[in-house]
Protein backbone atom coordinates (compact mmCIF):
# COMPACT_ATOMS: atom_id res chain seq x y z
CA UNK A 1 0.00 0.00 0.00
CA UNK A 2 2.89 2.44 0.81
CA UNK A 3 4.81 1.56 -2.56
CA UNK A 4 1.38 2.10 -4.15
CA UNK A 5 1.23 5.69 -2.89
CA UNK A 6 5.08 6.38 -3.01
CA UNK A 7 4.67 5.11 -6.68
CA UNK A 8 1.26 7.56 -7.39
CA UNK A 9 3.22 10.35 -5.65
CA UNK A 10 5.67 10.10 -8.10
CA UNK A 11 3.70 9.75 -11.06
CA UNK A 12 2.16 13.23 -9.86
CA UNK A 13 5.04 14.21 -9.66
CA UNK A 14 6.52 13.91 -12.90
CA UNK A 15 2.88 14.59 -14.54
CA UNK A 16 3.14 18.12 -12.42
CA UNK A 17 6.99 18.84 -13.90
CA UNK A 18 5.26 18.89 -17.86
CA UNK A 19 1.66 20.19 -16.68
CA UNK A 20 2.37 22.37 -13.64
CA UNK A 21 6.12 23.65 -12.81
CA UNK A 22 6.36 25.33 -16.18
CA UNK A 23 2.90 27.46 -15.10
CA UNK A 24 5.37 29.44 -12.31
CA UNK A 25 8.82 30.06 -13.65
CA UNK A 26 11.36 32.05 -12.07
CA UNK A 27 13.28 34.30 -15.07
CA UNK A 28 13.71 31.02 -17.44
CA UNK A 29 14.21 28.47 -14.62
CA UNK A 30 11.15 26.48 -13.36
CA UNK A 31 10.56 24.66 -10.09
CA UNK A 32 11.70 20.78 -10.31
CA UNK A 33 8.93 18.68 -8.95
CA UNK A 34 10.81 15.09 -9.72
CA UNK A 35 13.57 16.24 -7.77
CA UNK A 36 11.83 17.36 -4.66
CA UNK A 37 10.06 14.12 -5.23
CA UNK A 38 13.16 12.08 -5.30
CA UNK A 39 14.92 13.88 -2.69
CA UNK A 40 12.34 13.24 -0.28
CA UNK A 41 12.64 9.21 -1.54
CA UNK A 42 16.31 9.12 -0.68
CA UNK A 43 16.04 10.63 2.40
CA UNK A 44 13.13 9.57 3.93
CA UNK A 45 12.25 6.35 2.01
CA UNK A 46 15.97 4.63 1.99
CA UNK A 47 18.20 3.14 -0.57
CA UNK A 48 16.18 0.79 -2.59
CA UNK A 49 13.05 3.01 -2.81
CA UNK A 50 15.52 5.38 -4.09
CA UNK A 51 17.08 2.98 -6.63
CA UNK A 52 13.97 2.41 -8.20
CA UNK A 53 12.76 5.84 -7.94
CA UNK A 54 15.13 7.63 -10.09
CA UNK A 55 14.37 5.89 -13.13
CA UNK A 56 10.97 5.65 -12.38
CA UNK A 57 10.56 8.86 -12.37
CA UNK A 58 12.93 9.78 -15.19
CA UNK A 59 11.40 8.03 -17.45
CA UNK A 60 7.68 9.08 -16.81
CA UNK A 61 8.93 12.71 -16.90
CA UNK A 62 10.71 12.36 -20.24
CA UNK A 63 8.12 10.46 -21.33
CA UNK A 64 5.23 13.19 -20.53
CA UNK A 65 7.85 16.02 -21.97
CA UNK A 66 8.84 14.05 -24.89
CA UNK A 67 12.16 14.38 -24.17
CA UNK A 68 15.48 11.89 -24.28
CA UNK A 69 14.51 9.00 -21.56
CA UNK A 70 18.91 8.80 -21.11
CA UNK A 71 19.12 12.17 -20.89
CA UNK A 72 16.52 12.15 -18.18
CA UNK A 73 17.92 9.36 -16.33
CA UNK A 74 21.60 10.45 -16.75
CA UNK A 75 20.35 14.14 -15.23
CA UNK A 76 18.78 12.76 -11.76
CA UNK A 77 21.50 10.03 -11.66
CA UNK A 78 23.64 11.91 -9.13
CA UNK A 79 21.27 12.57 -6.65
CA UNK A 80 21.91 9.10 -4.60
CA UNK A 81 25.27 8.67 -4.94
CA UNK A 82 25.98 12.50 -4.00
CA UNK A 83 23.37 11.89 -0.69
CA UNK A 84 25.48 8.29 0.11
CA UNK A 85 28.19 10.45 -0.09
CA UNK A 86 27.53 13.44 2.30
CA UNK A 87 25.55 10.46 4.89
CA UNK A 88 28.88 9.24 4.86
CA UNK A 89 30.96 11.41 7.20
CA UNK A 90 32.95 13.09 4.59
CA UNK A 91 31.46 16.55 4.85
CA UNK A 92 30.29 17.67 8.34
CA UNK A 93 27.13 18.05 7.79
CA UNK A 94 23.81 17.77 9.62
CA UNK A 95 21.33 15.64 7.41
CA UNK A 96 18.88 18.40 6.33
CA UNK A 97 22.39 20.35 4.66
CA UNK A 98 23.39 17.64 3.15
CA UNK A 99 19.94 17.05 2.21
CA UNK A 100 20.09 20.75 0.45
CA UNK A 101 23.81 20.04 -0.64
CA UNK A 102 22.87 17.29 -2.78
CA UNK A 103 19.25 18.68 -3.88
CA UNK A 104 21.10 21.81 -5.11
CA UNK A 105 24.05 19.98 -7.09
CA UNK A 106 21.63 17.51 -8.71
CA UNK A 107 19.04 20.24 -9.42
CA UNK A 108 22.24 22.05 -11.21
CA UNK A 109 23.74 19.12 -12.44
CA UNK A 110 20.13 18.18 -13.91
CA UNK A 111 19.52 21.55 -15.82
CA UNK A 112 22.87 21.56 -17.26
CA UNK A 113 22.55 18.61 -19.00
CA UNK A 114 19.24 19.01 -19.97
CA UNK A 115 20.30 22.58 -21.57
CA UNK A 116 23.68 20.78 -23.08
CA UNK A 117 21.49 18.22 -24.90
CA UNK A 118 18.72 20.89 -26.09
CA UNK A 119 22.26 22.51 -27.30
CA UNK A 120 23.19 19.04 -28.81
CA UNK A 121 20.54 18.84 -30.52
CA UNK A 122 20.80 22.01 -32.28
CA UNK A 123 19.90 24.90 -29.84
CA UNK A 124 22.41 28.25 -30.24
CA UNK A 125 24.43 27.59 -27.22
CA UNK A 126 24.50 30.62 -24.86
CA UNK A 127 26.81 30.54 -21.48
CA UNK A 128 25.34 33.46 -19.94
CA UNK A 129 21.67 32.97 -20.54
CA UNK A 130 22.13 29.23 -19.16
CA UNK A 131 24.10 30.39 -16.04
CA UNK A 132 22.13 33.40 -14.89
CA UNK A 133 18.80 32.68 -16.64
CA UNK A 134 18.35 28.78 -15.54
CA UNK A 135 20.76 27.56 -13.27
CA UNK A 136 21.44 30.21 -10.68
CA UNK A 137 17.39 30.86 -10.39
CA UNK A 138 17.36 26.85 -10.74
CA UNK A 139 19.22 26.69 -7.15
CA UNK A 140 17.56 29.39 -5.73
CA UNK A 141 14.27 27.12 -6.56
CA UNK A 142 15.61 24.09 -5.43
CA UNK A 143 16.41 25.54 -2.35
CA UNK A 144 13.26 27.18 -1.46
CA UNK A 145 11.09 23.78 -2.85
CA UNK A 146 13.13 21.17 -1.01
CA UNK A 147 13.15 23.42 2.52
CA UNK A 148 9.36 23.36 2.15
CA UNK A 149 9.04 20.41 1.45
CA UNK A 150 11.39 18.77 4.10
CA UNK A 151 10.74 20.78 7.10
CA UNK A 152 6.87 20.28 7.38
CA UNK A 153 7.71 16.28 6.96
CA UNK A 154 10.57 16.97 9.74
CA UNK A 155 7.96 18.72 11.57
CA UNK A 156 5.50 16.04 11.53
CA UNK A 157 7.93 13.47 13.13
CA UNK A 158 9.08 11.66 9.97
CA UNK A 159 13.12 10.56 10.05
CA UNK A 160 15.13 10.40 7.84
CA UNK A 161 16.67 6.92 6.77
CA UNK A 162 20.17 5.92 6.37
CA UNK A 163 21.49 5.26 3.10
CA UNK A 164 23.68 2.77 4.28
CA UNK A 165 23.16 -0.63 2.21
CA UNK A 166 23.21 -3.62 4.74
CA UNK A 167 26.22 -5.72 3.95
CA UNK A 168 23.74 -9.35 4.18
CA UNK A 169 21.17 -7.97 1.69
CA UNK A 170 23.69 -7.78 -1.07
CA UNK A 171 26.39 -9.78 0.09
CA UNK A 172 29.11 -7.89 -1.84
CA UNK A 173 31.48 -4.44 -1.27
CA UNK B 1 35.04 5.46 -0.81
CA UNK B 2 32.22 6.16 -3.20
CA UNK B 3 33.41 4.56 -5.93
CA UNK B 4 33.98 0.86 -4.11
CA UNK B 5 30.43 1.76 -2.48
CA UNK B 6 27.40 -0.52 -2.92
CA UNK B 7 25.98 2.49 -4.98
CA UNK B 8 28.51 1.70 -7.90
CA UNK B 9 26.49 -1.00 -9.33
CA UNK B 10 23.61 0.71 -9.45
CA UNK B 11 25.08 3.80 -11.52
CA UNK B 12 26.75 1.26 -13.60
CA UNK B 13 23.33 -0.42 -14.33
CA UNK B 14 21.70 2.69 -14.76
CA UNK B 15 24.23 3.96 -17.58
CA UNK B 16 23.58 0.67 -18.92
CA UNK B 17 19.66 1.25 -18.84
CA UNK B 18 20.59 4.68 -20.23
CA UNK B 19 22.68 3.21 -23.26
CA UNK B 20 19.77 0.87 -23.62
CA UNK B 21 17.23 3.73 -23.82
CA UNK B 22 18.94 5.68 -26.33
CA UNK B 23 19.31 2.64 -28.56
CA UNK B 24 15.67 1.75 -27.77
CA UNK B 25 14.67 5.44 -28.71
CA UNK B 26 16.96 5.35 -32.19
CA UNK B 27 15.27 2.12 -33.44
CA UNK B 28 11.28 3.37 -32.42
CA UNK B 29 10.89 0.82 -30.10
CA UNK B 30 9.97 3.16 -27.26
CA UNK B 31 7.54 5.45 -29.74
CA UNK B 32 4.34 2.80 -29.00
CA UNK B 33 5.17 2.91 -25.08
CA UNK B 34 5.36 6.33 -24.90
CA UNK B 35 2.15 6.95 -27.04
CA UNK B 36 0.33 4.18 -24.52
CA UNK B 37 1.87 6.24 -21.77
CA UNK B 38 0.60 9.60 -22.66
CA UNK B 39 -2.67 7.96 -22.99
CA UNK B 40 -2.84 6.64 -19.92
CA UNK B 41 -2.21 9.70 -17.96
CA UNK B 42 -3.83 12.18 -20.15
CA UNK B 43 -6.63 12.33 -17.56
CA UNK B 44 -4.53 12.89 -14.32
CA UNK B 45 -2.15 15.18 -16.69
CA UNK B 46 -5.58 17.10 -17.28
CA UNK B 47 -6.60 17.49 -14.43
CA UNK B 48 -3.44 19.31 -13.32
CA UNK B 49 -3.83 21.68 -15.50
CA UNK B 50 -7.50 22.17 -14.86
CA UNK B 51 -6.60 22.88 -11.05
CA UNK B 52 -3.13 24.81 -11.64
CA UNK B 53 -3.84 27.02 -14.52
CA UNK B 54 -6.26 28.86 -13.55
CA UNK B 55 -4.09 29.59 -10.41
CA UNK B 56 -1.20 30.82 -12.31
CA UNK B 57 -3.36 32.95 -14.03
CA UNK B 58 -4.51 34.56 -10.94
CA UNK B 59 -1.03 34.77 -9.40
CA UNK B 60 0.21 35.90 -12.85
CA UNK B 61 -2.74 39.21 -12.81
CA UNK B 62 -1.86 39.47 -8.88
CA UNK B 63 0.77 41.66 -9.49
CA UNK B 64 -1.03 44.64 -11.15
CA UNK B 65 -4.24 46.24 -11.08
CA UNK B 66 -6.64 43.07 -12.27
CA UNK B 67 -9.72 44.78 -14.07
CA UNK B 68 -6.28 46.94 -16.18
CA UNK B 69 -4.98 43.28 -16.92
CA UNK B 70 -7.86 42.41 -18.20
CA UNK B 71 -8.99 45.04 -20.20
CA UNK B 72 -5.09 45.08 -21.36
CA UNK B 73 -5.55 41.17 -22.53
CA UNK B 74 -8.20 41.50 -24.60
CA UNK B 75 -7.37 44.74 -26.12
CA UNK B 76 -4.44 42.63 -26.64
CA UNK B 77 -6.12 39.85 -28.30
CA UNK B 78 -8.48 42.35 -30.01
CA UNK B 79 -4.99 44.26 -32.15
CA UNK B 80 -3.80 41.10 -32.73
CA UNK B 81 -6.80 40.00 -34.38
CA UNK B 82 -7.26 42.66 -36.66
CA UNK B 83 -3.72 42.87 -37.12
CA UNK B 84 -4.04 39.47 -38.76
CA UNK B 85 -6.65 40.26 -40.53
CA UNK B 86 -5.06 43.54 -41.85
CA UNK B 87 -1.81 41.53 -42.65
CA UNK B 88 -4.18 38.75 -44.56
CA UNK B 89 -5.79 41.58 -46.78
CA UNK B 90 -2.84 42.91 -47.42
CA UNK B 91 -1.15 39.77 -48.45
CA UNK B 92 -3.73 38.96 -50.44
CA UNK B 93 -3.98 42.09 -52.11
CA UNK B 94 -0.90 41.80 -52.97
CA UNK B 95 -0.22 38.26 -54.24
CA UNK B 96 -3.94 39.25 -56.50
CA UNK B 97 -2.08 42.13 -58.12
CA UNK B 98 1.20 40.47 -59.09
CA UNK B 99 -0.90 37.35 -60.78
CA UNK B 100 -3.02 40.07 -62.50
CA UNK B 101 -0.56 42.04 -63.57
CA UNK B 102 2.02 38.99 -64.52
CA UNK B 103 -0.28 35.88 -65.48
CA UNK B 104 -3.84 37.49 -65.82
CA UNK B 105 -5.15 34.94 -63.74
CA UNK B 106 -7.66 35.55 -61.03
CA UNK B 107 -6.94 34.05 -57.47
CA UNK B 108 -9.32 31.24 -56.44
CA UNK B 109 -11.26 31.23 -52.88
CA UNK B 110 -8.37 29.57 -50.19
CA UNK B 111 -9.70 26.01 -48.94
CA UNK B 112 -8.02 26.08 -45.82
CA UNK B 113 -9.05 23.52 -42.67
CA UNK B 114 -8.11 23.82 -39.72
CA UNK B 115 -8.44 21.96 -36.31
CA UNK B 116 -8.57 23.07 -32.97
CA UNK B 117 -7.03 21.90 -29.99
CA UNK B 118 -6.43 22.67 -26.42
CA UNK B 119 -2.54 22.77 -24.86
CA UNK B 120 -2.14 20.00 -22.71
CA UNK B 121 1.42 21.31 -20.89
CA UNK B 122 4.08 23.25 -21.92
CA UNK B 123 7.85 22.38 -21.86
CA UNK B 124 9.62 25.50 -21.74
CA UNK B 125 12.85 26.83 -20.70
CA UNK B 126 15.75 29.40 -22.10
CA UNK B 127 16.58 26.54 -24.57
CA UNK B 128 13.54 24.94 -25.24
CA UNK B 129 9.61 25.82 -26.18
CA UNK B 130 7.44 22.70 -26.93
CA UNK B 131 3.62 22.42 -26.49
CA UNK B 132 1.47 19.48 -26.44
CA UNK B 133 -2.09 19.60 -27.79
CA UNK B 134 -4.59 16.78 -27.05
CA UNK B 135 -5.00 15.75 -30.55
CA UNK B 136 -2.98 13.63 -32.86
CA UNK B 137 -3.05 11.32 -35.47
CA UNK B 138 -6.23 10.12 -34.48
CA UNK B 139 -7.47 13.05 -35.80
CA UNK B 140 -5.14 13.70 -38.78
CA UNK B 141 -1.91 15.13 -37.39
CA UNK B 142 0.75 14.86 -39.20
CA UNK B 143 4.53 15.41 -38.50
CA UNK B 144 5.19 18.93 -39.68
CA UNK B 145 1.99 20.51 -39.39
CA UNK B 146 1.97 23.99 -39.43
CA UNK B 147 0.08 24.99 -35.69
CA UNK B 148 -1.14 28.58 -35.44
CA UNK B 149 -2.88 30.64 -32.84
CA UNK B 150 -6.73 31.15 -32.55
CA UNK B 151 -6.10 34.59 -33.87
CA UNK B 152 -4.35 32.90 -36.69
CA UNK B 153 -0.50 34.11 -36.44
CA UNK B 154 2.38 31.62 -36.59
CA UNK B 155 2.72 29.28 -32.95
CA UNK B 156 5.00 26.96 -34.45
CA UNK B 157 5.40 23.29 -36.48
CA UNK B 158 3.86 19.40 -35.20
CA UNK B 159 7.06 17.57 -34.44
CA UNK B 160 5.66 14.44 -32.95
CA UNK B 161 2.31 13.08 -33.37
CA UNK B 162 0.72 10.11 -30.98
CA UNK B 163 -2.50 8.48 -31.34
CA UNK B 164 -4.15 11.57 -29.28
CA UNK B 165 -1.29 13.76 -28.81
CA UNK B 166 1.09 15.67 -30.13
CA UNK B 167 4.12 17.71 -29.84
CA UNK B 168 4.71 21.54 -30.81
CA UNK B 169 7.81 23.16 -31.09
CA UNK B 170 7.28 26.98 -31.01
CA UNK B 171 8.96 29.31 -32.76
CA UNK B 172 11.11 30.99 -30.15
CA UNK B 173 12.66 27.39 -29.35
CA UNK B 174 16.19 27.80 -30.11
CA UNK B 175 15.53 24.78 -32.58
CA UNK B 176 13.02 26.66 -34.51
CA UNK B 177 13.90 28.06 -37.76
CA UNK B 178 11.37 29.52 -40.08
CA UNK B 179 11.51 30.85 -44.05
CA UNK B 180 9.92 34.44 -43.64
CA UNK B 181 10.06 37.36 -45.50
CA UNK B 182 9.48 41.25 -44.97
CA UNK B 183 5.73 41.59 -45.54
CA UNK B 184 6.50 45.43 -47.79
CA UNK B 185 9.69 44.61 -49.36
CA UNK B 186 9.50 41.23 -49.58
CA UNK B 187 12.85 40.46 -48.93
CA UNK B 188 13.39 36.85 -47.69
CA UNK B 189 14.89 35.76 -44.57
CA UNK B 190 15.08 33.32 -41.61
CA UNK B 191 13.50 33.86 -38.48
CA UNK B 192 15.22 31.79 -35.71
CA UNK B 193 14.07 31.04 -32.51
CA UNK B 194 16.60 32.06 -29.77
CA UNK B 195 17.61 31.75 -26.34
CA UNK B 196 15.25 32.48 -23.45
CA UNK B 197 12.52 32.77 -25.87
CA UNK B 198 12.97 35.53 -28.17
CA UNK B 199 12.60 35.84 -31.89
CA UNK B 200 15.49 37.00 -34.47
CA UNK B 201 15.67 37.55 -37.65
CA UNK B 202 18.39 37.02 -39.99
CA UNK B 203 18.76 38.53 -43.65
CA UNK B 204 20.96 39.48 -45.82
CA UNK B 205 21.69 43.49 -46.48
CA UNK B 206 17.79 44.53 -47.41
CA UNK B 207 16.22 47.43 -45.90
CA UNK B 208 14.30 47.10 -42.73
CA UNK B 209 12.72 49.22 -40.03
CA UNK B 210 11.16 48.49 -36.73
CA UNK B 211 7.85 48.17 -37.40
CA UNK B 212 7.82 45.99 -40.19
CA UNK B 213 5.77 42.77 -40.22
CA UNK B 214 7.33 39.81 -41.07
CA UNK B 215 4.94 36.86 -42.32
CA UNK B 216 6.63 33.35 -43.45
CA UNK B 217 7.78 32.62 -46.72
CA UNK B 218 6.69 29.58 -49.52
CA UNK B 219 10.59 29.69 -50.14
CA UNK B 220 11.00 26.01 -48.52
CA UNK B 221 7.83 24.69 -48.90
CA UNK B 222 6.96 23.96 -45.48
CA UNK B 223 4.68 26.90 -44.67
CA UNK B 224 1.82 28.78 -46.51
CA UNK B 225 2.89 32.26 -47.80
CA UNK B 226 1.84 34.89 -45.71
CA UNK B 227 1.34 33.47 -42.25
CA UNK B 228 2.12 36.70 -39.88
CA UNK B 229 4.95 35.90 -37.53
CA UNK B 230 5.94 38.92 -35.61
CA UNK B 231 6.90 42.63 -35.96
CA UNK B 232 10.12 43.93 -36.15
CA UNK B 233 11.20 45.80 -32.18
CA UNK B 234 14.80 46.25 -33.24
CA UNK B 235 17.16 46.85 -35.59
CA UNK B 236 21.01 46.62 -34.71
CA UNK B 237 24.06 47.49 -36.80
CA UNK B 238 24.68 49.39 -39.92
CA UNK B 239 23.25 49.29 -43.16
CA UNK B 240 26.73 48.39 -44.41
CA UNK B 241 26.68 45.40 -42.28
CA UNK B 242 25.96 42.05 -44.50
CA UNK B 243 23.54 40.77 -41.79
CA UNK B 244 22.02 43.13 -39.19
CA UNK B 245 20.42 41.94 -35.74
CA UNK B 246 16.24 42.75 -36.32
CA UNK B 247 14.76 41.15 -33.11
CA UNK B 248 10.92 40.26 -33.51
CA UNK B 249 7.86 40.22 -31.40
CA UNK B 250 5.70 37.85 -31.95
CA UNK B 251 1.69 38.73 -32.79
CA UNK B 252 0.61 35.72 -30.28
CA UNK B 253 1.68 35.99 -26.93
CA UNK B 254 2.54 32.22 -26.55
CA UNK B 255 3.18 31.55 -23.03
CA UNK B 256 -0.79 32.15 -22.33
CA UNK B 257 -2.24 30.34 -25.60
CA UNK B 258 -4.40 27.96 -24.61
CA UNK B 259 -6.05 26.63 -27.83
CA UNK B 260 -4.59 26.71 -30.80
CA UNK B 261 -5.27 25.48 -34.35
CA UNK B 262 -3.72 23.10 -36.71
CA UNK B 263 -3.59 23.40 -40.06
CA UNK B 264 -4.41 20.31 -41.74
CA UNK B 265 -4.86 21.52 -45.50
CA UNK B 266 -1.42 22.38 -45.70
CA UNK B 267 1.25 19.59 -46.11
CA UNK B 268 4.85 20.55 -46.31
CA UNK B 269 6.50 19.53 -49.32
CA UNK B 270 9.16 17.43 -47.78
CA UNK B 271 5.93 14.89 -46.84
CA UNK B 272 4.74 15.10 -50.23
CA UNK B 273 7.89 14.29 -51.69
CA UNK B 274 8.27 11.38 -48.88
CA UNK B 275 4.94 10.42 -50.67
CA UNK B 276 3.81 10.37 -46.95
Amino acid sequence: MKALLVGAALLLAALGQTAVAPLFPLSAAVPDLCLVALVLVVVFGGPREAMVAVPVVALTFAFASNRSPALALLAYLPLLPLAYYLEDGRVPLNRFAQTLVAAVATGAWARLALALGAMADGAAPQPGILVAGILVPGLMLDLLMVTMAYLPLRALGVEPRALEIPRSRYGWS
Amino acid sequence: MLIFSRYTWWVGAMLGFAVFLTAAGQVGVLHPVQGAFLVVTRPAEELLTSIFRPMAGFLSDAGAISDLREENRRLRLENEELRTQSISLQTDAERVKQLEEALKISQGAANERYLAANVVHRDSSAFTDVISIDRGSNSGVRVGMVVLSSQGSLMGTVTEVFASRSFVRLITDSKSKVAAQVQSSQADGIVKGAANRTLTFDLAQADIKVGDIIVTSALTGRYPAGLPIGKVTDVGGTQQDLFRKVTLEPFVRLSTASTVLVQTSFIPQNLLEAGD
